[in-house]
């Protein structure tokens, strides 16, 4: 088994009345991909966000290469989030600003040391000669390109991305997984939200499933095929959940 | 911060909201002007629109420039910067634009018309307004997930510091005029910015003195150096406290 680098224990998040995430305990390693699946508003964008502390939880802790998010404890020192890249599901950015000046504000807060919009992945995406299109006037494709060279450009040891291909071409989703899996094979970790099967089969070391804030089960592919009898993950999914019709917590 | 400050504040440099502010002031200022023969009655219909404008703008555009860029402040907050900077750098950021659409479209009629203590006072309070007006704008968005319902109680807000705050007053002085009450209106005026704002001003052109006894009552409060330091203690309080409460709503905010 590969070093563990995040921890979730008893990790549970609620919103007002609603439970977002209920008592999560899971692991997840170097040098692996892992795909959280589930129906939607099952808790994985919240899981994900917890992760990098943009929602704080209302129970238990997460240790990430060191610093510990805790329901109780202090606000984590945001230095821990120096090797996160993280690709929101939505990107928004200031209206009014190129794509050139984000990039270079970007590289500018956090202290300049990642590449700037000469960046390989702009041009693998085609943004190049966009550069200096204001990010107002841009379809919600070339946003998501430009959100996911945000995320990559800094070469990011831990990777976050909830549902990074929604909204690409084929051809630049592809790339933009091969990316990811190339963080992966660097040695890095990469949480990646999907819906789409293809995407998971074709990345996934792991398949995390969540349902209602419960994690039903953190499994290899592998495994998950084996135990059902299948080839595809698709047909495999829905027979683990009636396999396992019980929430549960496995660390995986 | 200073980072997060510069280039949110070259966002809002182009901000057609901050571009029309400037423009929106700039032409009742230049208008008033024009059309009054005495700059003296043009300044005092001025004080009018500022006390009402000012923080109706600055309200409003605050809690909806919170909102629109609520997506961009998670982008930043996965960066490894602490969130006080984030939105320590954005409301700088906010304010710095604000005033310097203020400058332009108040300050610069002022300076050309009118150039006095008076027109600077105004200056000053407009001044004060837009931080105090931001502050609680941001406040409001911080702490409300719903941006129709931010704007609403900006709104409400509003009504009762402009309209409401003040109709109460006048109904205890109309409803207590048998009792000595004036002296206590002083401190209940002023604990409101918009008319603590209004009194300064107002004793600066030496309208006061058409005010009677509740004139020379802010005249002897306000004038001295005491009231002075009084009026700058409560203003600085109206931005100080619903900032502190903001950084404090946003450290620990869902995002």
């Amino acid at each position: 088994m590969a070093e563990a680098r995040i921890t979730c224990t008893g990790l549970s998040k609620r919103y007002d009345k609603l439970w977002a995430l209920r008592g999560v305990d899971c692991t997840f390693s170097r040098g692996e991909v892992v795909m959280l699946v589930g129906p939607n508003a099952s808790g994985k964008t919240t899981l994900i966000k917890c992760l990098l502390a943009l929602v704080h939880p209302t129970e238990g802790r997460i240790h990430l290469d060191g610093t510990t998010i805790d329901a109780r404890g202090p606000v984590p020192h945001p230095g821990y989030r120096e090797r996160i890249g993280y690709m929101p599901q939505i990107s928004q950015f200031p209206a009014s600003l190129s794509i050139r000046q984000l990039l270079e504000m970007m590289a500018d807060i956090r202290g300049g040391a990642e590449g700037g919009a000469e960046d390989s992945l702009v041009e693998e995406l085609g943004l190049t000669a966009q550069l200096d299109k204001r990010l107002s006037t841009l379809s919600g494709g070339t946003k998501q390109k430009v959100s996911a060279v945000l995320a990559l450009r800094m070469r990011p040891d831990i990777l976050v991305m909830d549902e990074p291909t929604a909204g690409l071409d084929p051809v630049s989703a592809k790339r933009v997984l091969s990316r990811a899996a190339a963080v992966r094979d660097a040695g890095g970790t990469v949480l990646i939200t999907s819906h789409l099967m293809e995407e998971v089969e074709s990345l996934a070391d792991r398949v995390a499933y969540l349902e209602d804030g419960h994690l039903r089960f953190l499994l290899p592919v592998s495994e998950i095929l084996e135990r059902t009898g299948v080839s595809r993950l698709s047909q495999a999914l829905p027979r683990m959940l009636e396999a396992n019709a019980r929430p549960m917590s496995y660390a995986g | 911060m200073l980072k997060v400050f510069k280039y949110t504040l070259l966002d809002l440099t182009r901000n057609r909201f901050v571009l029309g502010y400037a423009l929106l002031m700039l032409v009742i200022a230049q208008g008033l002007f024009m059309l009054e023969d005495d700059p003296f009655k043009a300044l005092l219909s001025l004080v009018q629109v500022v006390m009402a404008l000012v923080p109706l703008i600055a309200l409003v555009f605050t809690v909806v420039y919170m909102y629109d860029i609520q997506e961009f402040t998670q982008l930043l907050a996965v960066q490894p910067i602490a969130r006080r900077a984030i939105l320590g750098g954005q409301l700088l950021a906010m304010a710095a634009a604000l005033l310097l659409a203020q400058a332009v479209g108040l300050g610069l009629p002022l300076l050309v018309h009118l150039p006095s203590k008076a027109s600077f006072i105004l200056s000053v309070s407009g001044s004060g307004l837009v931080l105090v007006f931001a502050a609680l704008g941001a406040l409001i968005a911080l702490r409300q997930r719903e941006k129709a319902r931010g704007v609403g109680i900006a709104l409400v807000v509003w009504l009762l510091l402009v309209i409401v705050y003040d109709a109460l007053l006048m109904w205890g002085m109309f409803a207590f005029s048998d009792y000595p009450i004036e002296p206590f209106v002083v401190p209940v005026a002023g604990l409101n910015p918009i008319d603590l704002a209004r009194i300064m001003v107002m004793l600066e052109i030496d309208l006061a003195a058409m005010m009677g006894y509740s004139g020379a009552i802010y005249r002897n409060f306000f004038g001295s150096t005491m009231g002075m330091v009084a009026a700058a203690a409560i203003m600085l309080m109206w931005v100080v406290v619903p900032t502190w409460s903001g950084f404090r709503a946003f450290r620990r905010k869902d995002l």
